[in-house]
């Protein structure tokens, strides 16, 4: 049988990709193969790079103070913002209120959390899984301030809870414009985020060993002791790292639903830039916080591993 | 930029043939932009002007922006961005030599002259205008025109009248009582609030800023009474929600509060209010032809007829001798007009204040904070 002639000797699509093929060897030949691995770092390596030149310019502008004669920063470089931070009690009250909100949102998230996500792994019904996928994700549609607003309608003197407590004969009581409050929708803010961390661990863990201990004696709440909490540790991990990091830095709630008296850190870096126009003494703040937050994810890792955010499901 | 008042030469002898011809200044900066049209720089398809949102703008749109553009074509977009957010942005186009974000700049008069200290605003002393105001449109402690003051507002003593069966609150200590614990308000900055402070805690204005104690005394009882701390649109809504009862706010917005059915009302306490200034300015590095229009723009803004329209709409005296205030206002001690009104008002210089915010600011958010 003859051969068919060579240009529709094989489809078409065999061919374009043979031509690109040749495209891309004449643009990035063979023997530059061991950069392959760079090639795709690249975009990773520009978005840090930006980040780490930006971080920099912050650092820099942290050690030069505001003229208020002319409104500029100083040319000569100082330590003075660092000593203005260390020494104003406000400074410190702001920052501790903010850790201290990190570390209470952080460990309520994650209680409330693990439920939710253990149900949603192991629910049977496909149907209830779907719902509860869908009720998970709903809030990322409605953005952070949209929902805080949604708060004050909730929870406002004359709003729904206020209502209902009137048709018991009580109150109506403030529910908003405290710490409580604002850690309240905090809470509800990282929740989906808390679930979304764990529920891979969640996943990971084969149903047969929680059988497996039950055979061997262990009520569900033995079970859930020492099987499946140590199991899912680095869910735990991971989904608290990104609550603790995320409330550290928050800005919209504290300043929403802690009526102004509330503020966290990120409030306090607003205030200088925007406000008072020091930039100097914001970027310092800014500085502190980035210090504070890495510190704290270090001793994480340090203490219990990367969890699910070393991509493997495992701890060290 | 040329330093040359470019302005000035281009068009001063435009407007005086208009005026001449027109035979009132209103009408005189119509006819001499239609009469100077074929001269005139190249008009742009629209300007940009920082104001802030809801009813301010509102008024802005009405006074000054559509007669603008009904005058010389161009459109006018109003950038609501928050005027210390806008202020790092265009001082870093300024340093980058880039062309600034917005044409004009509705701005407090303490943030404008931070902006103008930093050598960032457009001299403003060719305006025609400029001629017709009163002392109220000049900035206090700077030289020239870098920023045109446009009308005067106070910080008013702002109440729910349910909750003051007996008659108003004469005096600010009232927001002491404790039956108004967690219902009372100030601004997050406690703008508008130091000075009648330093006279409620028993001290005097002369000691600004040297001696404030007396207003850090009385603003630490006041933190004990757990105000909620806002911008201007939180206090028509808390005043809305039944959240408060008494706050530290301007005059517009308990004003514009009342206009949509919210049963408010304010006075000028005994120990006097806060009395400032708003103003517009033109951040530098435009391009020749659109800094001639946002100077035109400020020039209208600054004449009588939309004075008169955009005034009414926020309440506030203007700086045009013989505007008429709005009927609801006639009397009424947060809307200034004589001599003697200005008795109960308290006015520190931009100077002051401008050196001072970041220690008051300081001050104010540590016993707040705290």
């Amino acid at each position: 049988m003859p051969l068919r002639p060579s240009r529709s000797a094989y489809p078409l699509s065999w061919r374009v990709l043979d031509a690109l093929e040749a495209g891309a060897r004449g643009v990035w030949p063979a023997r530059f193969a061991r950069g392959v691995p760079w090639l795709m770092l690249a975009p990773a390596i520009l978005l840090v790079g930006l980040l780490a030149v930006s971080l920099f310019e912050i650092a820099d502008a942290s050690l030069r103070t505001l003229d208020t004669a002319t409104f500029l920063p100083s040319e000569e470089h100082t330590l003075a913002n660092y000593a203005r931070a260390f020494s104003e009690p406000v400074v410190l009250a702001v920052g501790l209120r903010s850790l201290g909100g990190a570390l209470l949102v952080t460990l309520a998230t994650l209680i409330l959390a693990f439920p939710y996500a253990y149900a949603m792994v192991r629910t049977p019904s496909a149907a209830w899984r779907k719902t509860l996928l869908i009720a998970l994700f709903l809030p990322f549609f409605i953005g952070q301030v949209v929902r805080a607003y949604g708060w004050l309608i909730l929870l406002g003197n004359q709003g729904l809870a206020n209502e209902i407590l009137g048709l018991a004969g009580l109150g109506p009581y403030r529910l908003l414009f405290n710490y409580w409050a604002v850690l309240f929708g905090l809470v509800q803010y990282m929740l989906p985020f808390a679930v979304l961390m764990l529920a891979p661990a969640l996943s990971a863990i084969p149903e047969e060993v929680e059988a497996a201990a039950g055979s061997l004696g262990a009520n569900w709440g033995r079970t859930l002791l020492h099987v499946v909490f140590p199991m899912a540790k680095p869910g735990f991990v991971g989904a608290g790292l990104v609550v603790l990091t995320l409330t550290l830095t928050d800005f919209a709630i504290p300043a929403i639903l802690g009526g102004g008296g509330q503020d966290f850190i990120a409030n306090a870096i607003y205030d200088q830039f925007f406000r008072t126009s020091d930039q100097g003494m914001g970027a310092t703040l800014t500085v502190l916080l980035v210090l504070v937050g890495s510190t704290l994810v270090g001793l994480v890792f340090a203490l219990f591993g990367a969890g699910t955010l070393s991509l493997r499901g495992r701890g060290p | 930029m040329p330093d040359t008042p470019f302005f000035l030469q281009l068009s001063r002898r435009r407007f005086l043939q208009g005026a001449a011809a027109a035979g009132s200044l209103g009408a005189a900066s119509a006819l001499g932009l239609r009469t100077a049209f074929a001269q005139e720089p190249e008009k742009p398809a629209e300007i940009i002007v920082r104001a802030w949102g809801g009813s301010w703008v509102e008024a802005l749109k009405a006074g000054v922006s559509d007669p603008f553009t009904k005058a010389t074509g161009i459109a006018v977009r109003h950038d609501l961005t928050e005027d210390n957010e806008i202020q790092p942005k265009v001082w870093a186009a300024v340093a980058q030599k880039r062309v600034p974000p917005i044409h004009v700049n509705w701005d407090t008069t303490t943030n404008a002259t931070k902006s103008a200290l930093r050598g960032v605003t457009e001299d403003l002393s060719d305006l025609p205008n400029l001629a017709h105001v009163t002392d109220l449109a000049k900035p206090v402690g700077l030289d020239g025109y870098p920023i045109v003051d446009t009308y005067g507002y106070v910080y008013v003593l702002a109440y729910r009248p349910e909750a003051f069966p007996d008659g108003p609150p004469t005096s600010w200590k009232a927001m002491l009582d404790p039956k108004f614990k967690g219902r009372i308000a100030l601004y997050n900055d406690g703008i508008g609030f130091h000075f009648p402070a330093q006279v409620a805690g028993g001290g005097k204005l002369e000691d600004i800023p040297a001696n404030m104690q007396p207003a850090w005394d009385f603003i630490a009882k006041v933190k004990e009474q757990e105000p909620l701390l806002g911008e201007d649109p939180d206090f028509t809504t808390w005043f809305q929600n039944g959240e408060i009862d008494l706050a530290c706010t301007i005059s517009t917005n308990a004003r514009e509060a009342k206009k949509n059915g919210i049963d408010v009302a304010w006075v000028v306490p005994e120990e006097g209010a806060k009395f400032d200034t708003d103003g517009l300015w033109i951040p530098k590095g435009l391009p020749e032809n659109e800094l001639y229009w946002a100077k035109k723009y400020i020039d209208m803004a600054i004449g009588k007829e939309s004075q008169q329209v955009w005034l009414d709409g926020l309440g506030l005296p203007g700086v045009v001798p013989g505007l008429t205030p709005p009927a609801d206002l006639v009397g009424d001690p947060s809307y200034p007009t004589k001599p003697e009104d200005f008795e109960h008002l308290i006015r520190i210089s931009s100077k002051i204040q401008v050196e001072n915010e970041a220690d008051w600011f300081g001050k104010f958010k540590a016993i707040m904070q705290g």
